[in-house]
């Protein structure tokens, strides 16, 4: 895969960073140094005229900043088209050509005639006659409406204070001051649009007055230019405050980072949560499997002090847990049979692409290598002919002593889809799977909560320009050759999928063509590029992906490494640091900033080891705590001072009905057979079936984590408590049918006790012994059953449809 | 119309784009389109496969044999509106629906096809649409001891970015006359009394004490707690047992609908509907005729749909529910005008017809195609403009917004436009 390294030359254009050394004064704010008729400066498009217009609403969607304008005006959306606007100002654009503003009789253009209501505007009224935003806009009109050439690069957004404490009712008003590249500074405040994340703890107005209106912390985002910055407010609960408790016992860095924050709040976490608990939740987060009775009375009986820390070690080695972060990997990357490349074997590429990840997960291959086999893949590897290729893909299929697809060096299916062919399609997705960024809205304008524009999203998706599944020019003639040798259609500039046909031959042994991924050197942007806010340069005759995998791989990328912990972090818990989980922007920052740092940091610095992530979060007391509020945290869900109680997901649902009725005897197949669970083979076989699809498990059809849903709904209950599947579940149970088995053999000792059936039925499903209550109430259950056999059925489904059971807590 | 948003990427992302006009208001202004009626309930009949529309309701008498196939045309009960002979009980009726005949597209491939006009919007790999029934789960209230959107048999393309919880309950079967005829979820096990349900029940609730006192806690807590006791509501209710039992209805309406699937199917429909379901979606497989189109419909696809489709009409007046129901019958596309070698007809996408009715529609044929049935001449309607028509029927503004992948603002219907000379 590092074929291309040799020719690479990669360089990093320094940005952000080169701060001024002696600060220059900051400018008075617009409204007050244009509240004249007339003065000495002239209002500049880019850094007034435009955020006003963005401030007043007007390039919002549903004015002039729809796709079809508004009224005959259309702006750039949320701004940032400073050509195309200036354009729209003053010539007018379309058939109408109308300008908006008049230089002959500035006061009459329609700027200002209409937002101030002298002439109709459907708008209403934005300001007022003789206002500092009329006149800013008429002083720019009469100095000669200049247009923003060259645009100049806003250095930073500083918001004044950097984070905000307030009590309840407490109001603050902000200050932002705009850092430009030519040094100067200005107080923008008045220009700014202001957005809160939570109205329910602090609302901002269009003045930049915070209000503090709830206990808890959000943030208030400030966007100016294409600048966004976030500021975290903060009303903590009444009586917080005072010193700082002393580190708990056993608190870790991630603790200890959780503790400051909370400590701000006000919230005390809750306490630590039972053996049982924690092993459940651990086996089901780290394996997405339920633990065995067995598994269960072991723990509780072993004293030893380092037991959950040596659990969390053991479940890390299971295949289970490799299966279920092959399944997360699938998720991400959009595994799904209908869009493989090779539409009759779509299901058997699914299962490659499945034991690709599983194999590098079971070897905790460096996450930035398994990435990279992604990313930088290609058909043939390096040096290899294409009749090697050909001979190699043909084996996978093969019937007799198939060939081991996970032991390829790359994963080409992931490029390969059938819905990635657009260079468009191919960034929006990489944008997702590896940097949890959602970069649809910049395809079409400036995003809104990010600096991203529109020539940020050409500039990345040329990077995938040349990626192409087809032939390439050096392997035309092997593939003619060995296509029509294998009957198939053999014309190289129009290669075909492999057909059913095709299909069957490989699988009797015969070599069949293969279209393969490579990249069409022709097609290829060359020389200075923008990567998403940076600076590359991509040199002749390289991979322009190896320039990205680069780029992602520096130390100071904001979103590669971050992404993956983020949604680590996120499996462990309810939600991300970040949350959505993949959309990271300047606008929707983590909880908590130092915390997602550290992980980040300790991730990147152990060579990105997954399972040193995973033993990190699993061990810190955050994830053990109760999900049982204290009088402080009920109302905390972004802080992690309490377990949020989540349904099980689709899958593992699904395994866990399985596991709960199996026999004794089956319990070892029925959770190691990997062809025949959920979160194996089985979660590209079963997407999209009625289950699974009500359950909210993901078809990978689009890229958005949130295509999975663990959210409950009326459905799944209706499904839990009278779907013919969970009656065979029971019907068929194994375990049923051995206690059967023994009630009827007539010999009494081999009788069951129903107190050591009821034992094993909630160790079966809610994974901890039951209360003597419990015991009590479960026999008389059974006392006025039919029979034993009738009452335990019941007594499995009563604890099936229990919240204890379906929710992971 | 605005909806409150329930999950945090809604929360977070909706009202930022500032006062004033909501993308819907403002269209519609320009549009000038009518507003939403009162809220309707609704049956999607969609006969898969593509159904011939030129041997159905565009029949062209005129045109060479090859192409105008072996139906003729029969008069109807409006004047001037004529439909294939094989369709008699339907040409009785026709004020109690509208043909348009010149919808259009060019996605001439099952699964494309169906996607486009089982949402109304044209696939695209960035975003999952909606089918209307999850569109109604999600917007319209419905009865507490009923699903709000029930598919015969399936939910083709399912609730997209809604989200999971406005699927459809699927039956999972179809029913067919003379045997037992089971739902998915709603039906008890074999051997299962009400009376052992109940005992299990209350079993349930003396088991579910982990959370007690705590149910309004978290989301996930009050979801199960609530959706459970909702979904036990459902399954032990009179009324919802007995809107799926068949076996209630006199013979001789069981036999006005037809005793084959597609009429059993149109049947329940009625019943669930006249119960208080708001939205049933009835799936009519059969019609992708590439061989022996001709002896398939008129001996089998036709007449089963002529019983169904009429009887359902009828019933639903009967039952004075047409007027609250609003019913549209399609299919992904229609059949190559020209007979191929098999007496079958291919994939076509130029030219399709749609049936509405319900509310107080009827007794017209909207839009014309050419001589051979092959393309629309004069206005030709898409199907996103059926899917406005169809919501707007049912009271939901088509040009509604929902926050999708990333919080992002999106219409119902993105590009069409409700029919006016449907609208009612």
């Amino acid at each position: 895969m590092s074929r291309w390294a040799a020719v690479l030359a990669l360089v990093f254009i320094v940005g952000r960073g080169q701060g001024t050394s002696a600060e220059s004064p900051i400018l008075a704010p617009a409204s007050e140094r244009f509240a004249d008729d007339a003065g000495p400066e002239t209002p500049d498009f880019q850094r007034h005229v435009s955020p006003l217009l963005g401030r007043l609403g007007c390039n919002g969607r549903a004015c002039h900043g729809s796709f079809q304008g508004q009224g005959g005006f259309r702006l750039s959306l949320f701004g940032y088209d400073f050509a195309a606007d200036h354009a729209a100002l003053t010539t007018g654009v379309g058939q109408e050509k109308a300008p908006r503003i008049d230089r002959r009789d500035p006061a009459a253009s329609l700027i200002v005639a209409k937002p101030t209501m002298r002439r109709d505007h459907e708008g209403d009224r934005r300001f007022d006659e003789g206002s500092w935003q009329e006149r800013l806009l008429l002083r720019w009109i009469e100095a000669g409406a200049k247009s923003a050439s060259p645009v100049r690069r806003l250095l930073r957004l500083r918001v004044e204070p950097t984070e905000l404490v307030l009590t309840r009712q407490d109001i603050f008003r902000l200050q932002v001051v705009a850092e430009w590249e030519d040094d100067t500074r200005e107080d923008v405040t008045c220009l700014c649009r202001f957005q809160t994340n939570d109205d329910g703890i602090a609302t901002v107005n269009d003045t930049g007055v915070v209000r503090a209106v709830g206990e808890g912390d959000t943030h208030v985002v400030v966007f100016y230019d294409n600048g966004v910055a976030a500021l975290p407010v903060i009303v903590p609960l009444p009586g917080a405050g005072g010193a700082a408790p002393n580190a708990e016992p056993g608190a870790g860095q991630i603790d200890q980072l959780i503790a400051a924050k909370l400590h701000k709040l006000g919230l005390v976490p809750s306490s630590v949560c039972g053996d049982a608990e924690f092993l459940r939740r651990a086996s089901l987060d780290i394996t997405g499997t339920l633990p065995t009775p067995a598994e269960v009375e072991r723990f509780l009986a072993d004293h030893s002090a380092a037991k959950r820390s040596a659990k969390v070690d053991e479940l890390l080695k299971t295949s289970a847990y490799a299966a279920w972060w092959a399944n997360r990997l699938c998720d991400y990357t959009g595994n799904n049979p209908g869009r493989q490349p090779d539409g009759p074997i779509g299901q058997q590429q699914a299962f490659q692409w499945r034991a690709w990840l599983h194999r590098r997960i079971a070897e905790n291959a460096p996450y930035d290598e398994l990435v990279a086999g992604i990313v930088l893949a290609t058909g043939r590897s390096a040096g290899q002919t294409y009749d090697d290729y050909a001979r190699e893909m043909s084996s996978y299929l093969r019937k007799q002593d198939p060939g081991d697809f996970a032991a390829r060096e790359t994963l080409p299916y992931y490029w390969a889809r059938r819905n990635l062919e657009k260079p468009e399609d191919k960034a929006l997705a990489f944008a997702h799977s590896f940097l949890g960024v959602q970069l649809q809205c910049a395809q079409c304008h400036k995003h809104p909560y990010d600096r991203w524009t529109q020539t940020d999203f050409k500039h990345f998706a040329g990077f995938f320009n040349g990626v192409k599944l087809g032939v390439a020019p050096e392997s035309r003639t092997a593939f003619e050759r060995i296509a029509s040798a294998a009957g198939q259609p053999a014309d190289a500039s129009k290669p075909a999928p492999v057909s059913q046909e095709a299909a069957a031959r490989a699988e009797e042994g015969q070599v069949v063509a293969w279209r393969e991924l490579y990249v069409d050197a022709a097609q290829v942007s060359r020389g200075d590029q923008r990567l998403l806010g940076d600076s590359v340069r991509v040199e002749s005759g390289g991979d322009p992906r190896a320039v990205v995998m680069q780029w992602m791989r520096q130390p100071e990328n904001r979103y590669f490494a971050r992404a993956f912990v983020n949604r680590v972090w996120a499996n462990y818990f309810h939600a991300g640091l970040i949350e959505p989980v993949d959309d990271l922007n300047l606008a929707n920052p983590p909880s908590n900033g130092p915390l997602l740092d550290y992980l980040t940091e300790g991730f990147v610095s152990s060579k990105y080891d997954m399972r040193w992530l995973h033993r990190e979060i699993a061990t810190s007391l955050a994830y053990q705590r109760s999900w049982v509020p204290n009088t402080t945290n009920a109302g905390d869900r972004r802080n992690f001072s309490r377990t949020i109680p989540r349904r099980l997901h689709a899958e593992v649902l699904y395994d866990a009905w399985k596991q709960t009725v199996a026999s004794d005897g089956d319990l070892v197949t029925v959770r190691g057979n990997l062809e025949r669970r959920a979160i194996g083979e089985l979660a590209t076989r079963m997407a999209g079936v009625y289950s699974h699809r009500i359950f909210g498990q993901p078809e990978r059809l689009v890229a958005c984590d949130c295509e999975r849903s663990n959210s409950p709904s009326l459905l799944q209950a209706i499904f839990v408590q009278n779907d013919p599947l969970m009656y065979a579940r029971l019907n068929e149970s194994g375990w049923l049918e051995e206690i059967g088995a023994r009630l009827a053999d007539g010999i009494a000792d081999n009788d069951p006790v129903p107190g050591d059936l009821i034992r094993q039925a909630y160790l079966r499903t809610v994974s901890r012994p039951p209360t003597a209550a419990e015991t009590d109430a479960a026999a008389r259950y059974f006392d006025e059953s039919e029979s034993l056999g009738e009452g335990l059925k019941d007594l499995l489904w009563a604890l099936l449809n229990s919240k204890e059971f379906l929710l992971n807590h | 119309m605005t909806y409150h948003p329930t999950s945090r990427r809604e929360f977070i992302k909706v009202g930022v784009l500032g006062a004033g006009l909501t993308l819907a208001e403002s269209l519609r202004l320009k549009a000038a389109e009518p507003r939403p009626v009162a809220e309707r309930s609704a049956i999607l009949v969609f006969l898969k496969g593509g159904p011939s529309h030129q041997d159905m309701f565009d029949l062209k008498p005129e045109a060479p044999a090859e192409y105008r196939g072996e139906f003729r045309p029969i008069a109807t009960n409006v004047p001037g509106v004529e439909i294939c002979e094989h369709l008699p009980q339907l040409a009785r009726l026709a004020d109690k629906y509208v043909i348009l005949r010149s919808v259009s597209h060019n996605l001439a491939d099952h699964g494309l096809g169906s996607r486009y006009l089982l949402t109304g919007n044209r696939p695209t790999p960035v975003l999952r649409y909606p089918v209307y029934g999850s569109v109604v789960s999600k917007v319209l209230s419905s009865p507490q001891d009923l699903p709000a959107y029930v598919a015969i048999d399936e939910d083709l393309e399912g609730p997209g970015f809604l989200g999971a919880a406005y699927g459809a309950l699927a039956t999972g079967e179809r029913p067919r006359f003379g045997r037992p005829f089971s739902v998915r979820g709603i039906t008890l096990d074999e051997g299962l009394t009400l009376s052992r349900f109940d005992r299990r029940r209350k079993l349930a609730d003396e088991v579910d004490t982990a959370f007690r006192g705590f149910e309004s806690l978290d989301d996930h807590v009050a979801g199960l707690d609530r959706f459970s006791r909702q979904a036990y509501e459902i399954i032990s209710s009179k009324r919802s047992r007995e809107a799926f039992d068949l076996t209630r209805e006199k013979q001789v309406v069981i036999d006005r609908f037809g005793r084959e699937e597609a009429g059993q199917s149109m049947l329940l429909a009625c019943r669930l509907i006249e119960a208080g379901v708001r939205f049933v979606t009835v799936i009519v497989d059969g019609w992708d005729t590439h061989n022996n189109n001709f002896r398939e419909l008129k001996t089998t696809l036709l007449p089963q749909f002529d019983r169904g489709f009429s009887a359902l009409l009828e019933t639903l007046e009967d039952r004075r529910v047409l007027d609250s129901t609003a019913v549209l019958c399609t299919g992904e596309f229609g059949r190559t005008p020209k007979v191929n070698g098999g007496a079958g007809r291919d994939h076509w996408a130029r030219a399709m017809f749609s049936v509405f009715a319900g509310g107080k529609l009827g007794g017209q044929a909207l839009g014309r195609t050419d001589a051979t049935a092959a393309e629309p001449v004069d206005e030709a309607y898409t199907p996103d403009d059926v899917a406005a028509t169809f919501l707007h029927q049912i009271g939901i503004d088509p040009h509604s917004e929902f926050p999708a992948t990333s919080g992002r603002p999106v219409q119902l219907v993105r590009d069409g436009n409700v029919i006016k000379a449907i609208a009612s």
